[in-house]
């Protein structure tokens, strides 16, 4: 297994840059995920892996290789299209085999490698179809057939389940998950659903306008934005994020939110604040219905209450913004939850961003 | 038609009563009151025009006008004249090209009256030509042995002759040939002794425009290829239908024609050189003999007369054959399958067939060839002359003409004198050449079959000219040997029903002109 | 009765209430009904001695005659087999043709070089066929032509190409093929570029070279139209280029030739035998439909793409 290594890999058409020198170790057998909205440059990444696009500036490295011109079919990855790429005139076994069979393969070891793949992905009994009689998951499962039959040293994924419905992405996405646990290869996936980059990566790299803004696990992403960018793309739903101002009372960090104050952690970076304009992170799971000893109270107004079952989503705004809260209802009941005017916050459960650069603050630190 | 000529007779009756008083009157005048007749009349040069001054004189001089009703926006007349008869609503009268075929094709059936009777008693003038020449009138006749169109008869009698490089000749020292032999001699020397002095063997000796005229060498053998100005026709010899393609003299032609050809004496291209041929070899001072019209061959002369040094083209007499005969197979034909007819539904057949003998009175014949008097030409000594503007004018005489009205295809009787007037002189020197010998052959007006013979000629005529060219060409081009072909050959052509077609024809013949 | 009524009642409806779409399909209904199901009424004429004044229907019934006439004729045979003959050749070598420009065109990776090709193969198909006629004359002349002074050049004697009945074919096979393989092309182009393009960066990941592309992805992919362009042209195989022929072809030529189009012209219509030149072109449409059905089955068995 070999671990691919980003070095300044930028993107350009013309004068347009769609990626802005990104670097990126991923290590063997890790899986990354990366992840970011549409136009965001990460699919062209994948892509510039993959060789399908040529690098304009800086270096990709599988194992210790630089790869940057060496054709496609000799960089051993392989890749999965989110609109399958079949072949609709060959059959499930023969798409499947294709990659062999350009390669001359011996025929023994072809057959017996699909079939292996086949049952690996059952999909056996349907080894004669051709895709037009194929389910969309079924189309999905054969595509990666395709490309874990080559047994490649990379698995580039792009988009993958986004043509499937919520269901069958759902059971697809633990499929993969399950099939990198088994095979171990480098897979590297891109997404624009952060529930799957949380639920798949080893890794997550979150991508905004050609550039990297975190690397990270799926918690240390959730627990730690390194910006307001990635704290709201992060998380479902994301984090709210409210404008304030720090003032250092008496070292006591207390932030102002409409006419609300709340006390904030320790931050060094805002010893000694005076009306300082910072941006206040609160994720919807993190409010707290009752106060405790250490919580500062804030009010509300609740404009909606969404039930998701053993979950609803209190649709509130504090101070004109709108503020979401993710509360327990009561096997189902949510009339306790219909009255709340105040929420109690708990200072080491908030982040702190610069209001200007939207930067975290350095984290709470404790005494 | 029983009712018809009932009615023709009582009209005849009144006629012979009245003649007297109408030619004392000398006026061309048909109605007192202006009639208006409707006619379809196609030609794809132009389309009739009531207000032509030609037209407008004549409607002034016999009070009849005609409006042009012409059906189809179509260069072909066989396809507007169907457009014409398929929509069911006849003009009053059909004339224009391709009129003999369609009319004593529909005439039978009934869309068009026989006109002879009319002529007869109504048209003195077309009477009295139909008198003086009874086969030319003959061969317009329908199977049925009616006239159903007054035709356009052609005056002049040359079309084509030989011409050839007599500068070439002077220049190797050779004389015009007189017999084949010395025609075989001068081509080789044109071929071989470089006359257009360039230095390079480029000399194409023998040309011709339509390949059709290389066959026309045959005659030199004693051999014919066709009795009319139409090309692959039959001929006539002493009362009998013959075709030249089954004939004496034609397999020994073209045994001849292979040799020359394999010589290089004719253009290797021939076949398909097509019409651009002449211009080009001439101008390219390339080529040394051919057969084509007169005027138009001779006028090279003028044409070229600064591209070519020393440029003389001229008609020479044609060679004798190996027996002797001086023949020039091609002439000008009388009659043109053209003219107009009187539909069945014209409510005014005699004013219809007087008005047409009008272009048939000396007046009328005027009008019809030279144009209006005073403008297009002067009357003088009784003859119509072109005036010099007219004659001077950048547009070529004959397209004038057709833009006034004049020179159209009506019925009517050309006069060659108009065409006299503008014909280069090198042309009028080549055809009195031939008009001091006697070198034209009788000609076949062709025949008007009976539905039996007709079907007949349908059948198999087309089969057989298809097989005769396809063989002649593989003879000429020597892909195969006439000699080891020629008893096949007749087989062949007795397979393909020549013989039926034949009697067809023999007895269409005898009927026609009276056996 | 009533179910009748129901039915056309419910139909009024649906027009009623579709009238937009109805109104869109009119002009193509007028279209096959004046241009095609109105002259087929005239079909008649082949079985009837036909005069243009008597008109279709009061023209004399002759049965099969005219069949017979043209039977008879051996020439006729010979024009149904030369018909044959060029028009397998020109599917033969006609038909790829086209498909394999597209597939070169497609291989083009510059614009540029692209279009001025596509542009290239195009304009003869905008050349009327009198000049096509007059531009293969000149090219094929003994004296002055192109491929005669390369075998001159080249020391071989010039050969006059177009009286030789043995060079006809592949004349008039290459003429159409220059004429027209470029502009169909274009079907076959559009095709292509409806392939998705995944397919090939697949492939292209799974280690294929443009020349595996094109034959395992972009012919497998264009293969329905390409079997939908053969069915058609399969049912056009009687309709050899008529004109080029009579352009081309000399009485020396006639045994390669002539086909049955030139045959009916000499016979039929050249003496207004209309009647006889709609008993060979019902024949023609007879044959046409003949080979369209099988062929059109055939496909469907074999390759599950058909016409209808």
């Amino acid at each position: 297994m070999s671990g691919v290594s980003l070095s300044k890999m930028t993107k350009r058409y013309g004068i347009v840059e769609v990626v802005r020198g990104i670097d990126l170790e991923i290590k063997p057998q890790e899986f990354v995920v990366l992840v970011g909205p549409s136009g965001c440059g990460k699919s062209t990444t994948l892509r510039m892996i993959a060789g399908l696009e040529e690098i304009s500036d800086g270096t990709v490295k599988i194992g210790d290789r630089v790869i940057n011109e060496v054709a496609p079919k000799d960089r051993d990855v392989a890749m999965v299209f989110q609109n399958y790429a079949l072949y609709p005139h060959l059959s499930v076994f023969e798409n499947i085999a294709f990659g062999l069979r350009i390669r001359k393969v011996d025929k023994k070891v072809i057959t017996q490698s699909v079939n292996d793949v086949a049952n690996t992905l059952g999909l056996t009994e349907y080894l004669e179809r051709k895709p037009a009689d194929l389910s969309g998951g079924q189309r999905q499962r054969v595509a990666m057939g395709r490309a874990i039959v080559r047994h490649p040293k990379i698995f580039l994924f792009d988009e993958p389940l986004s043509n499937l419905d919520a269901k069958l992405r759902t059971q697809m996405r633990a499929e993969i998950k399950r099939l990198h646990k088994r095979l171990k290869v480098t897979s590297i996936y891109v997404t624009h659903d952060q529930i799957e980059a949380m639920t798949l990566a080893d890794r997550i790299v979150v991508m905004n306008d050609g550039r990297i803004e975190q690397i990270g696990t799926p918690m240390e992403l959730f627990n730690n934005p390194v910006n307001t960018f990635v704290a709201g793309f992060i998380g479902s739903p994301p984090m709210n994020q409210l404008n304030a101002i720090v003032n250092d009372v008496d070292g006591r960090l207390v932030a102002k939110v409409g006419n609300s104050l709340i006390t904030l952690p320790k931050i060094k970076a805002l010893a000694n604040s005076s009306n300082r304009e910072v941006i206040v992170g609160i994720r919807p799971e993190h409010v707290l219905l009752q106060a405790s000893a250490t919580s500062s109270p804030i009010a509300i107004e609740l404009e909606l209450v969404e039930t998701l079952g053993s979950e609803a989503l209190l649709h509130t705004q504090i101070a004109k913004t709108p503020f979401v809260v993710k509360a327990e209802t009561r096997f189902g009941d949510v009339s306790h939850l219909d009255k709340v005017t105040t929420l109690h916050i708990e200072p080491d459960l908030i982040k702190v961003f610069d209001a200007d650069t939207g930067m975290a603050l350095a984290t709470a630190i404790q005494d | 038609m029983h009712k018809l000529s009932l009615h023709t007779i009582a009209l005849s009756v009144a006629t012979l009563c009245s003649s007297g008083l109408a030619i004392a009157q000398e006026s061309a005048k048909v109605v007192d009151k202006p009639l208006t007749l409707t006619v379809h009349l196609h030609d794809k040069k132009f389309t009739y025009d009531s207000n032509w001054p030609v037209e407008k004189e004549a409607a002034r001089l016999t009070g009849i006008s005609l409006k042009d009703v012409t059906i189809g926006n179509t260069p072909d007349s066989n396809e507007a004249f169907n457009l014409m008869i398929a929509s069911g609503n006849l003009p009053d009268i059909v004339g224009g090209k391709a009129v003999k075929r369609n009319l004593n094709r529909y005439g039978p059936e009934g869309a068009f009256i026989p006109l002879q009777d009319l002529i007869k008693e109504h048209a003195p003038n077309i009477y009295a030509q139909m008198q003086a020449r009874p086969q030319v009138f003959n061969s317009a006749k329908a199977g049925d042995g009616n006239l159903y169109y007054v035709p356009y008869l052609t005056d002049g009698k040359y079309g084509r002759g030989y011409f050839m490089r007599t500068d070439w000749l002077d220049k190797l020292g050779l004389k015009v040939p007189q017999n084949i032999d010395e025609l075989y001699t001068v081509l080789t020397a044109f071929r071989n002794e470089d006359p257009n002095g360039n230095g390079k063997k480029d000399e194409i000796p023998a040309f011709f425009r339509n390949w059709q005229e290389v066959l026309r060498l045959v005659t030199f053998w004693d051999g014919r290829t066709s009795g009319s100005d139409t090309y692959h026709d039959f001929h006539v010899k002493d009362g009998k239908i013959k075709h030249g393609y089954a004939g004496a003299g034609y397999k020994l032609g073209m045994k001849n024609i292979a040799k020359w050809y394999k010589e290089g004496l004719i253009d290797p291209e021939v076949f398909t050189r097509g019409s651009r041929a002449r211009e080009f070899l001439l101008a390219n001072d390339l080529g040394g003999f051919t057969h084509d019209w007169f005027a138009s061959t001779a006028s090279y002369n003028d044409s070229l007369k600064d591209k070519v040094k020393g440029f003389k083209l001229e008609a020479i007499i044609p060679p004798a054959s190996i027996s002797g005969v001086r023949m020039e197979e091609h002439r000008r034909i009388p009659i043109k399958p053209e003219g107009w007819g009187i539909s069945y539904s014209n409510k005014h057949p005699i004013e219809s067939i007087k008005y047409m003998d009008f272009w048939w009175s000396e007046e009328g014949r005027r009008l019809a060839n030279f144009g209006i008097e005073g403008k297009q030409y002067n009357l003088v000594d009784g003859k119509a002359i072109f005036t010099k503007e007219f004659l001077e004018n950048a547009r070529p005489v004959n397209s004038q003409l057709t833009d006034i009205g004049a020179q159209v295809r009506r019925g009517f009787w050309q006069d060659y004198n108009y065409e006299i007037q503008w014909t280069n002189k090198f042309a009028l020197e080549g055809i009195k050449l031939y008009d001091q010998g006697d070198y034209l052959v009788d000609q076949f007006l062709g025949v008007a079959f009976n539905e039996k013979e007709q079907a007949t000629s349908d059948k198999y005529w087309s089969g057989i000219q298809t097989y005769m060219l396809e063989k002649q060409q593989s003879w000429v081009l020597a892909t195969s040997d006439v000699d080891a072909d020629w008893d096949n050959y007749l087989v062949q052509l007795d397979k393909l029903g020549f013989n039926k077609v034949l009697t067809a024809m023999q007895s269409a013949y005898d009927r026609q002109y009276g056996k | 009765m009533q179910n009748i009524q129901q039915y056309t009642s419910r139909i009024m409806r649906h027009i009623r209430a579709e009238w937009q779409l109805y109104l869109l399909l009119a002009p193509t209904i007028i279209w096959f009904i004046v241009f095609l199901y109105v002259p087929m009424y005239g079909l008649q004429i082949a079985f009837k001695d036909y005069s243009i004044f008597k008109g279709v229907a009061a023209s004399p019934w002759v049965g099969l005659e005219h069949f017979y006439t043209l039977f008879e004729s051996e020439q006729f045979m010979r024009a149904i087999k030369n018909t044959l003959i060029l028009s397998g050749y020109n599917l033969l070598f006609g038909f790829p043709m086209p498909i394999i420009l597209a597939l070169g065109f497609n291989e083009f990776t510059k614009a540029f070089f692209k279009r001025t090709a596509q542009t290239v193969v195009y304009l003869p198909h905008f050349i009327s066929t009198v000049i096509i006629a007059g531009i293969v004359m000149s090219v094929f002349s003994p004296s002055v032509g192109v491929v005669n002074l390369l075998l001159v050049q080249m020391g071989f004697d010039s050969v006059y190409f177009l009286v030789q009945p043995e060079w006809f074919r592949p004349i008039f096979i290459g003429t159409g093929i220059w004429q027209e393989a470029g502009f169909t092309s274009i079907v076959f182009l559009a095709a292509i570029a409806g392939v998705n393009p995944s397919l090939y960066e697949s492939a292209l990941v799974d280690g294929a070279n443009r020349w595996q592309m094109m034959w395992r992805i972009t012919l497998p992919s264009i293969l329905p139209t390409i079997i939908i362009m053969l069915i058609i042209r399969i049912g056009n195989i009687l309709e050899v280029g008529f004109e080029l022929i009579i352009l081309l072809y000399q009485p020396s030529t006639y045994e390669t030739a002539d086909v049955i189009s030139t045959y009916v012209y000499r016979q039929g219509l050249q003496n207004a035998q209309y009647d006889l030149a709609a008993a060979a072109g019902f024949f023609n449409a007879v044959v046409a439909f003949v080979l369209v059905l099988t062929a059109n089955t055939i496909s469907k068995r074999v390759t599950k793409t058909s016409l209808w």
